[in-house]
């Protein structure tokens, strides 16, 4: 019960029956900056207006504003507050000012409302200098609300919040409906002027809540699915459920293309919010609430600690004869995840993928699938993990119509009878965006083209539902568009089924735009490992930065391409180079 | 974003001040074109009035006296109104005899009152005046307050209570409401009096005759007040509904505004707009209905005066009454638009 302290606890909202909050528990001090975030009806305007105490629904929970329950307290009693110790700016939407008030007016209600009957300070003058502290001219302060532009009229609704200087500060959507520039002018005011206080930025914007806020939570149908450090939870979210609202959400930190979340928000629902969405749920998800827990220096509600580590390599060392193709190879690959293995032919990819898989045999090291070594692989290995090829045509028996090339994993598996299995290829073929009908079913992988059969062998990976698709330059022998079509089609599927997907390329550019982590390999060694977005535009390694300036661009007139380092001869490793990679 | 750019401009003060000038030239534009509207329809009247009666068949004087009229009537008194009326000239120059009369007050002459139609009206228009005037003040008023503390509760056994209520004396028509009012009140309590608008030969003045009025005028503006109640009410109520889910009703709470300021202040004013309108609108229909009422209380206005000059075909003090009344009528509508652009600053810059 420290003072200068917001204490929220377990704090519930409902509206008629459905709980829009669920139980919210934060702790802020002052000078604390925090940005709740999450898609539309998480609940985050609730939890503004249930602090402000200006929810209609049945509230319960408690709020300790100093040592104060003041969830506990009386209409009157709390009115003294709001405005007072506790404000809320409101975003910028058309009926946010009074429409027959001036904004001087306006401010000035804000202040005077909560002065005693008979002492009157110098309002006007502190109206003044609140227009000045918002970058206001003081002319605006007699306008009306419909004489102000979007950027001005959330200035005002600013300056009105910090009437009485409060100590709490709720900003709702702040910069929502404005234009760049102007959101950027907002933003940078609201940074000088949070200073000292506790913020909460409510907000579905990833890049205000990152300029405004140290710390962020992530509001998920009512509840809090994951609490960290702004620009940590940012690069590198641990809840699948914020790793989908950063991959939906434009900016110019990340490269890869747009992806959504599946499914939509259901509130009430009886175990994790999120599960129906999730695509690593387990049987406990459905069932019960996961806790928010402290996992490393995150908070994290998920039944399996956050996003699983799907394949763990450490130290792979495959060697044939004397020479060593992968010396020494650390990767961590996550469900859902795309990890681009990038580099020059000879460089050790595809021999890395064919020791995953199983083709090759590594002498030394470990490869852990699900966090279990992995001792030998059976069925249930090739279950779980399939690979598609460079050249479709030649991955394809010539000897087997599409229907039998698909269904051929599940009869090695065992799985199913004729019809289950003739029901599986179908709509597995659908998915692939492939026709389903008995005429493409009979054809035979000289009778299709390029693309096609890349889907064919796109379907045969996934007929048994894996978790990991190893793909070895799976369209470098397909021409653009419809290499682009295989693409979204491959980032479809991640996005609807979790797929976690090892990529391999030796095209930065086409790596840049599917992968979540890239992986550079050179001489059998990852040279550098990082987030795509960052290991593009910030490179660390020599070798990266002349893969990227060779990468293709449309940019016309440059000089000719160097392939080799200055003065000639092959790419090699000095050692003190710093390395990137994560131990995520 | 202005405030940015204008930074960057050589002379912004100059460039500024421009942009005063042309939208205050815009505004007095503006308002004149506004004013020449109620010039526009005032003059249509004036037109309207001239050229009814000569376009009915026969005989203009039969169209402007009626025929009892011309049977007693003289071949000098013929002779004078013929040359008043330009009657042997042409139309143009009969419109400007006509414009030119009505300009020096001259509305005709109305021979049951043997006296110029102008201070015949003149003598029943005050009563009018009162009755219509103060029952549309009190009934606007009165709707208001109802409309916002109703609206405001929404749901509860008050706003309920007056919904139905209001809605039940909505469905009677004036007269009716009057008549009901003169019954119980006038005939069996013996509380009001049963008609005129002052007792007669009292000789009283000052408050005496004050209250005099006050008790005469009481059931005809009741009776026109609680039908008309009814229409602001339910504005107000409604546009209080929606203005009350707006969210500038949630910053003002979120400031700590107190309920009397969120009522009054913000949702109430922000409610007002449309009844405004809406009243101004509405004065055609309470002038009817004041002429009405006047009617069944006996009551000494334009309403009475119109009745009894239908009764005695009395042409020219029929066309007199009705050029006043639309004149009220436009005057009234012109006071609601001037009130309007003061409540509004959204009108008032948008002109």
């Amino acid at each position: 019960m420290d003072l200068n302290m917001l204490e929220i606890s377990d704090l519930k909202v409902s509206y008629e029956g459905d709980e829009i909050l669920a139980g919210i528990d934060l702790d802020l001090s002052r000078g604390d900056s925090i940005a709740v975030i999450g898609e539309s009806g998480a609940g985050k305007t609730t939890l503004g207006l249930a602090l402000m105490g200006l929810v209609e629904g049945r509230v319960s929970g408690r709020i300790f504003l100093d040592g104060v329950d003041i969830a506990a307290l009386d209409d009157s009693e709390r009115r003294k507050i709001r405005g007072k110790d506790m404000a809320m700016v409101f975003q910028n939407v058309e009926d946010a000012l009074d429409p027959l008030m001036t904004v001087s007016d306006q401010i000035d209600e804000a202040i005077s409302v909560h002065q005693d009957r008979g002492y009157l300070r110098d309002v006007g003058g502190r109206v003044l200098s609140l227009l000045a502290s918002v970058g206001l001219e003081e002319e605006k302060g007699g306008s009306y609300p419909h004489q102000l532009s979007g950027g001005e009229k959330q200035r005002a609704l600013i300056a009105m919040a910090l009437a009485n200087d409060p100590q709490v500060l709720i900003l709702d959507e702040p910069t929502a409906s404005l234009d760049a520039v102007t959101k950027s002018q907002i933003t940078k005011l609201l940074q000088e002027r949070i200073r000292g206080k506790i913020a909460l930025v409510i907000t579905h914007d990833l890049s205000t809540a990152a300029r405004l806020a140290g710390r962020m939570a992530v509001l998920y149908a009512g509840r809090i699915v994951e609490i960290g450090e702004t620009c940590d939870l940012l690069e590198n979210p641990r809840h699948p459920y914020t790793r989908g609202l950063i991959r939906s959400s434009p900016n110019m930190t990340t490269t890869k293309d747009l992806q959504g979340i599946p499914g939509r928000m259901v509130h009430g629902v009886s175990g994790c919010p999120f599960s129906g969405r999730c695509t690593q749920r387990i049987d406990v998800c459905d069932k019960e609430v996961p806790p928010l827990a402290e996992v490393g220096d995150r908070m994290i509600a998920c039944h399996r600690g956050g996003i699983v580590p799907l394949l763990e390599l450490s130290k792979i060392k495959t060697k044939f004869g004397k020479f060593v193709a992968v010396d020494g190879v650390d990767l961590t690959l996550y469900e859902g995840e795309t990890i681009a293995l990038v580099g020059e032919s000879g460089s050790g990819k595809t021999t890395l993928a064919k020791t995953v898989i199983g083709l090759f045999s590594h002498q030394v090291g470990e490869i852990r699938l699900e966090g279990v070594p992995l001792a030998r692989r059976d069925r249930g290995f090739y279950r779980k993990v399939q690979m598609i090829y460079q050249n479709p045509k030649e991955s394809i028996s010539h000897r087997m119509d599409v229907f039998d090339a698909v269904s051929e994993p599940l009869a090695v598996q065992k799985l199913g009878g004729p019809a289950e299995r003739a029901a599986i290829v179908k709509r597995v073929l659908e998915e692939v965006e492939l026709s389903s009908d008995d005429a493409f079913l009979r054809k035979y992988p000289h009778q299709i083209s390029g693309g096609e059969a890349q889907r064919v062998a796109i379907a045969r990976a996934l007929v048994l539902d894996p978790k990991l698709l190893i793909a070895d330059e799976p369209t470098s022998a397909l021409d653009a568009s419809v290499q682009a079509k295989i693409l979204k089609l491959l980032l479809n599927i991640q996005e609807k089924r979790g797929l976690a997907i090892l990529f391999i390329t030796h095209d930065i550019a086409l790596a840049r735009k599917v992968s979540d982590r890239m992986a550079v390999m050179l001489s059998g060694k990852i040279v550098e490992e990082g987030p795509t977005g960052e290991v593009t535009t910030s490179p660390v390694h020599p070798y990266t930065m002349r893969l990227l300036e060779v990468a293709p661009d449309l940019a016309p007139a440059r000089e000719a391409i160097v392939t080799g380092p200055a003065g000639g001869g092959a790419w090699t490793i000095s050692e003190p180079l710093p390395l990137r990679a994560r131990e995520l | 974003m202005e405030e940015h750019n204008d930074r960057h401009l050589d002379s912004p003060k100059v460039v500024w001040d421009g942009g005063r000038a042309v939208a205050r030239a815009k505004a007095l534009f503006g308002r004149g074109a506004f004013l020449s509207n109620y010039l526009i329809a005032f003059l249509l009247i004036l037109t309207l009035n001239f050229t009814l009666p000569r376009l009915m068949p026969g005989d203009p004087f039969q169209a402007i006296y009626g025929e009892e009229a011309l049977l007693a009537m003289t071949p000098q008194l013929k002779a004078q109104l013929v040359e008043r009326l330009a009657l042997d000239q042409s139309m143009g120059q009969q419109f400007l005899a006509y414009i030119l009369a009505l300009a020096g007050g001259d509305l005709g002459h109305s021979y049951y009152y043997n006296q110029p139609v102008l201070s015949v009206i003149l003598d029943f228009l005050p009563w009018t005046l009162l009755l219509t005037g103060s029952a549309l003040v009190i009934s606007t008023l009165l709707g208001l307050f109802l409309g916002i503390e109703s609206g405001y509760r929404r749901g509860k056994r008050l706003d309920k209570t007056l919904l139905a209520g209001l809605m039940f004396l909505n469905g009677f028509p004036d007269f009716f409401m009057g008549i009901v009012l003169l019954l119980v009140f006038g005939v069996v309590l013996g509380l009001i009096p049963l008609s005129g608008a002052l007792t007669p030969y009292s000789g009283l003045s000052g408050l005496p005759l004050a209250i005099d009025i006050l008790h005469h005028l009481l059931a005809p503006l009741a009776a026109l007040v609680l039908v008309r109640v009814t229409s602001s009410y339910l504005l107000t109520r409604n546009t209080m509904i929606t203005t009350l889910q707006e969210n500038f009703i949630l910053a003002a709470r979120a400031k700590g505004c107190s309920e009397g300021k969120i009522k009054y202040r913000h949702a109430g004013r922000n409610s007002l707009l449309p009844v405004v309108t809406a009243t101004g609108l509405s004065i055609p229909q309470m002038i009817t209905g004041a002429l009405f009422v006047e009617i069944v209380f006996s009551y000494p206005g334009v309403g009475l005066l119109l009745y009894n000059s239908l009764l005695t075909r009395d042409y020219p003090l029929i066309q007199g009454i009705l050029l006043m009344v639309t004149v009220v009528v436009l005057a009234a509508n012109l006071v609601v638009d001037l009130l309007y652009s003061r409540l509004d600053p959204r009108v008032s810059h948008a002109r």
